[in-house]
């Protein structure tokens, strides 16, 4: 029998809504459900966005009750929740929380979760959707998948769906990331797969493709003709604080950042306009991107497109800082970089000769995600006789964060008698014009993964592809016989000589943040 | 009246002569480097109730701190002795993310005698720029609801629950909407007050044994507060134009039929003072969906039985303030008809009600 529609539906009138599910999160004791995960969730349930009956199960290997775990959720909640912390708010959506023993690896743990989702079916009288969050480790995403398998967890009861959401980082190279997809897709489909990339979640990468696709201004001029160059920074103005040295030391920036959040970004402003707004039309289109990025294969492509650095003892905010290598948990001879920079060409024939320059580090003078597209010099013949300011090209800046917002610097007469070129900028903040804070990536995402939207969550090729191209790079710094080298820079600086240079041999320079 | 009215007006900031707003205004701005100016629309009150000043007051300090705009309260009192017009401007401010100030911007007017197009000039003058125009039209539309004036707004908020001749006033309305050169965009509070009602009914529809029942309900029965018919009638329109339902214009009283020609009755019921619309059931053979609102309860309770099952559970309600809902209706998407939609069965409705 065909499904009716639901003729009241449309009074909920966000575009999509998420549908009736129990949410289940495997590593649910841990840093990212306290901060981020239940946080969110209990924002969505304030903004009356949480579907009804809606449960969330907490999956980890400790003893604990309902009412232990609702307790040290409602201290996280009530430390991080953006919209504050409301007691009886909490206390209503605080019902649907429970806490679920047992280890990753033990079917029998996964046969009494079935038990327990079988049980809250029944309460609600129907059966509900099955949202399954990998909040654990990578190491375990095997053992999870498998145990579902095995307990039949994986599939949708009936019309329901089963769902799954992974969390970061997807692999760390094109081999585990294989693995990984290949082991999460004998258990869910692609199209029932979510892997999470927080930066896709932020309300200004959302706006990348409102800003190009909605206004007539920019998407004309948005190639090679027009546009010189396009910077991508993410800078930290943190080191390993927290410990995350442990973790940091296994990985580095390439992979921590880039593979993952600063394509997603390039992607986005590389892209060509996608066909229509469908999670599969938009991923096409990006995907198209990462494969069209010029390799970078053997050490001398390398060492001339990409610089990494790790940072010296310096200061940051007036505070001294150790050097990466004198950081906790960082090995004393590591070979892992938190700086790099990358010169990158998408040979498309939009972007034919255009650099895309991309750097992230670690303790760099302030903490800023931005993008930059700098557009060609006019021809200035009408002006010969007035003087220039020299770096005085047509900017456009997205900030991604924090103070999220647009400027544009365009050139103007400075009053006076003489001709006088200066640059001004004129600038669209998100807190000027909306004056309130957005919702975390988290809500979003979330919301989205409930309603079946997967625009904002990375795909199979997507994230192999990427891997695919930084797997070459990791080859020639780690696996060449004359690697290129490992640069330096003092904490509380811009970043290595090495990544200015490099700009300066193409006639350019790292934009001022 | 007028002693009282002059007591209140302190509230308003900073006193400042009508033609000197905009210079005053920067003034503000430039005295003070540390705040920032956001707006991202003009929200203009319009009231002919002085004794709302304080409350509507109070109430673009709240809307503010969710949406930033240029505020502008207008009381006009066409009474008044000789025409004369006085303005105040005040800056609303609040923390941004912890780190900076944000304000809005009220410019504040009283205008007594005059007419209508007083009232138009004042609001034209004082417009941000390029940013649409959001009025709060309180009270009854009376005549001053003018098409050179509402020609020009973009969203307009009214509360049909305040308006002393409904029927009249909705043709009024229907005949604006209508208008030439009007594009604005309603949100009749009244409505706006049962939306948690509407989302929890679809709620428990979301069960497909529930939904599969649907088109054989025979009875809508809703429960009102005193003074609140209208808005009963409201959600019984949607209700019916929702489920292709036709007024049945040869009925003494609102009933509808269906098109294989069932019909449906309408049952309201008078409650108690409080929420406007407390209880609302739909029912027919083996179905019963009723959801309903205790007063002063923070919850909307929802019981579904068909076929020998029943259902129930508690959603959040929606906000009550007026400034949460005004807020509310702003962030969501617009550009929904739903609402006008309903108005020419809601004055045939209204007709025999
Ligand atoms: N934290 C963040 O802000 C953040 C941001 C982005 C991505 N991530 C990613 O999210 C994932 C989780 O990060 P996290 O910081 O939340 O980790 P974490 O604090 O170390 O938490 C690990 C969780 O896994 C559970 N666990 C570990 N081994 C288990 C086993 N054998 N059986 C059952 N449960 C087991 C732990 O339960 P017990 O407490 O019971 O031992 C705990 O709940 C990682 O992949 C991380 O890269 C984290």
């Amino acid at each position: 029998m065909p499904e009716l529609e639901n003729p009241f539906q449309d009074t909920q009138m966000q575009q999509h809504r998420a549908q009736p599910c129990t949410l289940v999160i495997f590593g649910a004791t841990g840093d990212l459900t306290h901060r981020k995960l239940i946080p969110a969730l209990y924002n969505i349930a304030v903004s009356g966005d949480l579907p009804p009956q809606f449960k969330v199960v907490g999956f980890a290997r400790r003893e604990k009750t309902d009412e232990v775990f609702r307790a040290e959720l409602c201290e996280a909640n009530a430390k991080h929740s953006r919209q504050g912390h409301n007691e009886q708010m909490w206390g209503s959506f605080a019902q649907s929380i429970h806490y679920h023993r047992s280890e990753f690896e033990d079917v029998d743990g996964y046969r009494a979760l079935a038990g327990l989702l079988d049980a809250f079916d029944k309460e609600r009288g129907t059966v509900a959707n099955r949202l399954f969050y990998l909040a654990s480790a990578p190491e375990y995403f095997d053992q999870i998948m498998e145990q579902l398998r095995k307990a039949g967890l994986n599939n949708g009861i009936g019309d329901r769906w089963a769902r799954v959401v992974c969390e970061k980082p997807f692999g760390k190279d094109l081999k585990t990331a294989r693995h990984l997809n290949e082991v999460v897709n004998e258990t869910f489909d692609e199209g029932d797969t979510y892997r999470i990339d927080h930066y896709l979640g932020k309300e200004t990468a959302q706006n990348i493709m409102v800003l190009r696709f909605a206004n007539s201004l920019f998407e004309p001029n948005w190639n090679s003709r027009y546009i010189d160059h396009v910077q991508i920074t993410c800078a930290e103005n943190l080191g390993m604080e927290g410990g995350r040295g442990g973790y940091y030391d296994t990985a580095g920036a390439l992979r921590d950042m880039v593979q993952n959040h600063l394509f997603q970004l390039l992607t986005l402003v590389a892209m060509e306009p996608p066909t229509d707004l469908s999670a599969d039309s938009v991923r096409d289109e990006k995907v198209k991107v990462i494969r069209a990025l010029r390799r970078l294969t053997g050490p001398e492509a390398v060492g001339q497109n990409v610089v990494r650095a790790q940072y010296t003892a310096g200061s940051v905010d007036g505070v001294p800082r150790v050097g990466y290598r004198q950081e906790e948990r960082v090995n004393p001879e590591s070979r892992t970089e938190c700086y790099v920079a990358l010169r990158l060409f998408v040979d498309t024939w939009r972007w034919q000769g255009v650099p895309f320059y991309i750097r992230v580090g670690k303790q760099l003078p302030k903490k800023a995600t931005e993008i930059s597209v700098h557009f060609k010099k006019p021809p200035q013949v009408p002006f010969a006789t007035s003087v220039m300011i020299p770096d005085s090209e047509n900017t456009l800046v997205i900030r991604i964060q924090p103070d999220e917002g647009i400027s544009l610097r365009i050139l103007c007469k400075q009053p006076g008698q003489a001709l006088f070129v200066q640059p001004v900028k004129m600038d669209f903040h998100y807190s000027n014009s909306f004056g309130k804070a957005s919702p975390e990536a988290y809500e979003r995402l979330l919301l989205d993964a409930m309603a079946g939207d997967a625009t904002l969550f990375a795909r199979r090729d997507e994230v192999e592809n990427a891997w695919r191209f930084i797997d070459e790079i990791e080859k020639a710094w780690h696996e060449s016989p004359s690697p290129p080298p490992m640069c330096e820079y003092p904490a509380g600086s811009w970043g290595p000589k090495a990544a200015d240079e490099m700009l300066a041999r193409d006639g350019r320079e790292w934009r001022r943040l | 009246m007028r002693a009282a009215l002059e007591d209140t007006l302190s509230i308003l900031g900073q006193e400042v002569p009508l033609g000197r707003v905009d210079r005053e205004l920067k003034k503000l701005w430039d005295s003070d480097e540390a705040k920032t100016r956001a707006s991202l629309m003009n929200f203009a009150i319009y009231s002919e109730d002085a004794a709302a000043l304080p409350r509507n007051n109070r109430l673009l300090e709240e809307l503010t701190s969710e949406h930033a705009c240029r505020a502008m309260l207008i009381l006009f009192q066409p009474d008044g002795p000789a025409p004369r017009a006085r303005a105040w401007i005040n800056a609303l401010c609040r923390p941004y993310e912890g780190k900076k100030i944000v304000c809005s911007e009220q410019l504040s007017f009283v205008l007594e005698g005059g007419n209508a197009a007083q009232v138009q000039n004042i609001v034209f003058a004082h417009l941000d720029s390029d940013l649409p125009l959001v009025v709060w039209w309180q009270g009854d539309l009376t005549s001053n609801f003018e098409e050179r004036f509402y020609s020009e707004i973009d969203r307009l908020f009214i509360d049909s629950a305040e308006w002393t001749h409904p029927a009249a006033e909705f043709a009024m309305l229907e005949d604006a909407c209508n208008g030439a050169t009007s594009e604005f965009e309603v949100h009749d509070l009244s409505w706006t007050r049962s939306h948690f009602l509407r989302s929890a009914l679809a709620g428990c529809f979301q069960d497909a044994v529930a939904l599969r029942r649907l088109p054989h309900i025979a009875q809508i029965e809703i429960t009102h507060a005193p003074g609140q018919k209208v808005a009963a009638l409201l959600l019984a329109a949607w209700i019916a134009e929702r489920l292709g339902l036709r007024l049945d214009d040869a009925a003494k009283e609102v009933r509808f039929s269906k098109r294989d020609g069932g019909s449906v009755s309408l049952v309201l019921a008078e409650g108690l003072a409080g929420c406007c619309v407390q209880r609302l059931a739909l029912t027919g053979p083996d179905l019963r969906a009723e959801v309903a609102r205790e007063p002063r309860c923070a919850f909307v309770r929802v019981c579904t039985s068909c076929d020998g099952h029943a259902r129930e559970e508690m959603l959040p309600a929606d906000v009550e303030s007026e400034a949460e809902l005004i807020s509310s209706q702003l962030s969501r998407a617009h550009g929904t008809s739903i609402f006008i939609d309903m108005v020419p069965l809601l004055r045939r409705m209204l007709a025999k009600a």
